[in-house]
């Protein structure tokens, strides 16, 4: 074969290899793509089989193909020297020599020595313009021949076309670079936007907190974040939420107003950075290596703040930047407001939970009406005296619910005409039923300012209270009556032993003297004496234990006892006798006949209690005390008045007595002291 | 800071990589260890269950890309399942869904991927 043959096939060789460049170059995809696609026509078309593509950024350097080589790719680096050496071979090559020139084995320092594995007979350093892409190393020939001038030639060529690649390469990662920071931005806006989105609509302080704290760690690559609340009356800070945090040093840890940097946070208001580790307790205190502390400001008040530590980076932490600020700064803004908007709700919240549990305890239904005259709210008390369900009460009209007593519609309605109260008492409910009684008022409803906003109806179910009324009022006297009800307490109706005055009247000669008169007569009669006597009775709150025939039994001192249960009992007494006189000078006038009746009054000790069968049961009392007040009576002639040692011990010389011959009474020893009573 | 936990099973020719915690730098670097680990043994599909992952930053999603360029240079593919909204709209916005799939849960991304 002769010479220009040979050289026209090493053309042709090399032309097929730059033909298939182009192919590597347009068809692979990345770098490492066409690195390793170029590596492949180098070794191939020169015959080499070792060698490698290095990409150099600043000093770093990374292999991003080889072969045949064993070369460390951590910590390949360039120093300036080395840089500036080989801009002196821009795109050409560099022999064994000049390489051993620049990268000097025998140099203190080590990274040479990376470059001396790649065990390069040639190298060619990827120059765009000024900027070094990288380098082409390759090793020696199969044959051991030495490359040729045609040879470097082609790896030049071969060379620049890479450069041009490498720098598109370059270009196409800084668009993807810029993309991916244009993303980075979306996604900060989008977290801006997204939480400004929650604030609004996340009214839990709590789960608020933590949806700031995630957002806020995640937007600025934070390892781990807190936030830290105020407490009232006090300088210390509470954590109110923690992510990615270690639990122990959340719990334990004490932060307070007056330490570093709180202290600063708290004079100026501004966010800070903190990063001197030596002279900053707080970076010890949170395990940080660096940390930024922003205010949570609501209202011009710092309500709390947000605490961000470490940045994360691929190469470690690195600093938070004044960019990191802004965006913390913008997201503790907005958490400001809402976690002031969050304690407003939940302060709203308690006061309405602390009025709905005080309108729930009481017993008085409570109903407002609003400017539509729709029910807007009703208590406990009131769905339960409605006997109806709350939603079948709220949104209803006041004129529908209450259509049956337009007393009380009346009233709402002047209520909220006139802006005046108005009240009624003991009437009843028709829309519950006629024997439900009632005392009802209504008020006009207004806000702060004085706006009308509606009525509320106060409804009191009186109907027991009604119903003890009439019948106790039939025993006792009206203020009893109003005693009981006023205080239950005082009312004990099982069986007990307490010490009373029992008085006993009767009517001396009653039997005969109602012989000689007609039944209707006898009736009328002992009912205008009863009468008389009763209004006395109760007049000195006695009460009306039994009327037998023409007895009377009061007692003093149940259901209610009084220090003065004995002096009233004599007062009634005295009261009996002269209304009696009375009485009787008008029965005399009217041609009748006068009504004698004695009075005998005991004390002592009783058993009180509601007393008889299931099916008629009378609260009263029972005892030798009784007894003896009835044979008392019986032992005091017309219109006088006997009294025990026991009453008179009581009222002492209050009242004039004469003391009488005892008397024997049966069941009892000794004969029994007793008094006369003067009127 | 708490631990980020992986747990890591083969279904067919499946990885399923469950995570617990924040996927920050370290809890990207562990799973792309385990990904290059078994794509040195020739495995190539990864699903990942983010059900436990509440919160992602940028470091993790750039890692979560490197694992996808890699196994683009084996025809392999990332997916992912269970995600939390906020977690699925930063993908989106990060770009990783225009290469990698999201699927709802693991019944549904084991049977894409192994078909």
């Amino acid at each position: 074969m002769s010479g220009n043959t040979q050289y026209k096939d090493k053309i042709d060789f090399y032309l097929n290899s730059l033909d298939e460049l182009g192919e590597v170059l347009i068809n692979q995809e990345g770098s490492s793509g066409i690195t390793k696609g170029v590596l492949r026509i180098i070794l191939g078309t020169l015959m080499a089989s070792k060698g490698s593509i290095i990409t150099v950024k600043r000093t770093r350097c990374k292999i991003l193909s080889s072969h045949g080589i064993s070369a460390q790719q951590k910590n390949l680096s360039l120093n300036a020297n080395q840089k500036k050496a080989l801009t002196s071979f821009k795109n050409s090559n560099i022999n064994q020599k000049e390489i051993k020139e620049i990268f000097d084995p025998k140099s203190s320092d080590d990274l040479p020595v990376h470059f001396a594995d790649l065990k390069a007979a040639i190298m060619v350093p990827l120059f765009h313009k000024d900027n070094l892409l990288g380098i082409v190393t390759l090793g020696k020939k199969f044959d051991g021949s030495t490359y040729q001038s045609l040879d470097k030639k082609i790896l030049e060529i071969i060379c620049n076309h890479l450069t041009d690649s490498l720098y598109n390469q370059e270009l196409i990662g800084n668009i993807k670079d810029k993309r991916m920071e244009l993303r980075l931005k979306v996604l900060e806006l989008q977290t801006l936007f997204d939480i400004s989105l929650s604030l609004n609509s996340v009214l839990d302080i709590k789960e608020l907190s933590t949806e700031v704290l995630i957002r806020s760690v995640s937007t600025l690559n934070a390892s781990s974040g807190f936030i830290l609340e105020t407490q009232k009356n006090s300088p210390m800070l509470s954590v109110l939420s923690s992510f990615n945090m270690n639990e122990d040093l959340v719990k334990s840890a004490i932060f307070s107003k007056s330490s570093i940097p709180f202290n600063l946070i708290w004079k100026d208001k501004k966010s800070i950075i903190i990063s001197d580790e030596e002279s900053n307790p707080f970076l010890k205190k949170t395990g940080y290596k660096e940390c930024i502390v922003s205010p949570i400001i609501g209202n011009r008040n710092i309500s709390g703040c947000i605490v961000l530590g470490d940045k994360e980076s691929r190469d470690g932490v690195i600093p938070f930047e004044k960019n990191d600020i802004d965006i913390l700064e913008a997201l503790s803004s907005q958490a400001g407001i809402a976690m002031d908007n969050a304690k407003l709700f939940e302060e709203i919240n308690a006061a309405k939970r602390f009025n709905e549990s005080i309108m729930g305890s009481i017993a008085t239904s409570v109903i407002t009406i609003n400017l539509l005259g729709e029910i807007d709210s009703v208590n406990k008390a009131g769905v339960g005296l409605l006997s109806k369900k709350t939603n079948e009460i709220v949104g209803e009209h006041y004129s529908y619910l209450f259509s049956k007593d337009q007393n009380l519609c009346k009233a709402i309605e002047s209520a909220e005409i006139e802006l005046e109260s108005f009240a009624e008492l003991n009437v009843p409910l028709m829309s519950k039923s006629k024997n439900t009684i009632v005392n009802f008022s209504v008020a006009p409803l207004t806000d702060q300012k004085g706006s009308h906003l509606g009525a509320v109806v106060a409804i009191e179910d009186i109907t027991e209270q009604s119903k003890i009324k009439n019948t106790f009022k039939r025993y006792v006297s009206k203020s009893v009556v109003d005693q009981l009800l006023d205080d239950d307490q005082k009312l004990n109706l099982g069986g007990e032993e307490r010490d009373v005055t029992v008085l006993f009247s009767d009517i001396r000669g009653f039997t005969a003297m109602s012989e000689k008169m007609k039944p209707k007569e006898v009736v009328s009669t002992l009912n205008s004496y009863f009468s008389e006597m009763i209004d006395i009775i109760f007049k000195y709150d006695g009460t009306l234990d039994k009327i037998v025939g023409d007895e009377l039994m009061v007692v003093f001192g149940a259901p209610i006892s009084r220090d003065d249960d004995a002096e009233r009992a004599v007062q009634t007494a005295i009261g009996m006798v002269e209304s009696l006189k009375k009485f009787n000078d008008k029965r005399v006038k009217k041609g009748k006949v006068p009504i004698n009746a004695g009075i005998g009054i005991n004390k002592g000790k009783v058993i009180s209690g509601n007393i008889g069968s299931k099916d008629q049961m009378d609260y009263t009392v029972i005892g030798d005390t009784v007894n003896l007040g009835a044979r008392l009576c019986s032992f005091a002639g017309p219109l006088k008045i006997i009294v025990s040692k026991s009453v008179k011990d009581e009222i002492g010389d209050n009242y004039k007595t004469r003391k009488l011959e005892p008397i024997k009474v049966k069941g009892k020893r000794k004969p029994v002291e007793i008094f006369k009573v003067l009127t | 800071m708490s631990d980020f936990q992986v747990s890591v099973k083969e279904v067919d020719d499946v990885v399923v990589i469950a995570t617990d915690g924040y996927l920050n730098n370290i809890g990207g670097e562990k799973i792309s260890d385990i990904c290059d680990k078994h794509m040195e043994k020739g495995v190539n599909k990864f699903l990942i269950n983010l059900e436990k992952t509440s919160v992602v930053n940028s470091i993790g999603v750039s890692i979560l890309i490197e694992i996808i360029e890699k196994l683009q240079d084996t025809k392999g593919k990332l997916a992912y399942c269970k995600l939390a909204p906020i977690v699925e709209k930063t993908f989106n916005i990060m770009g990783l869904t225009k290469y990698s799939t999201i699927y709802k849960d693991e019944e549904a991304g084991l049977s894409d991927l192994s078909a």
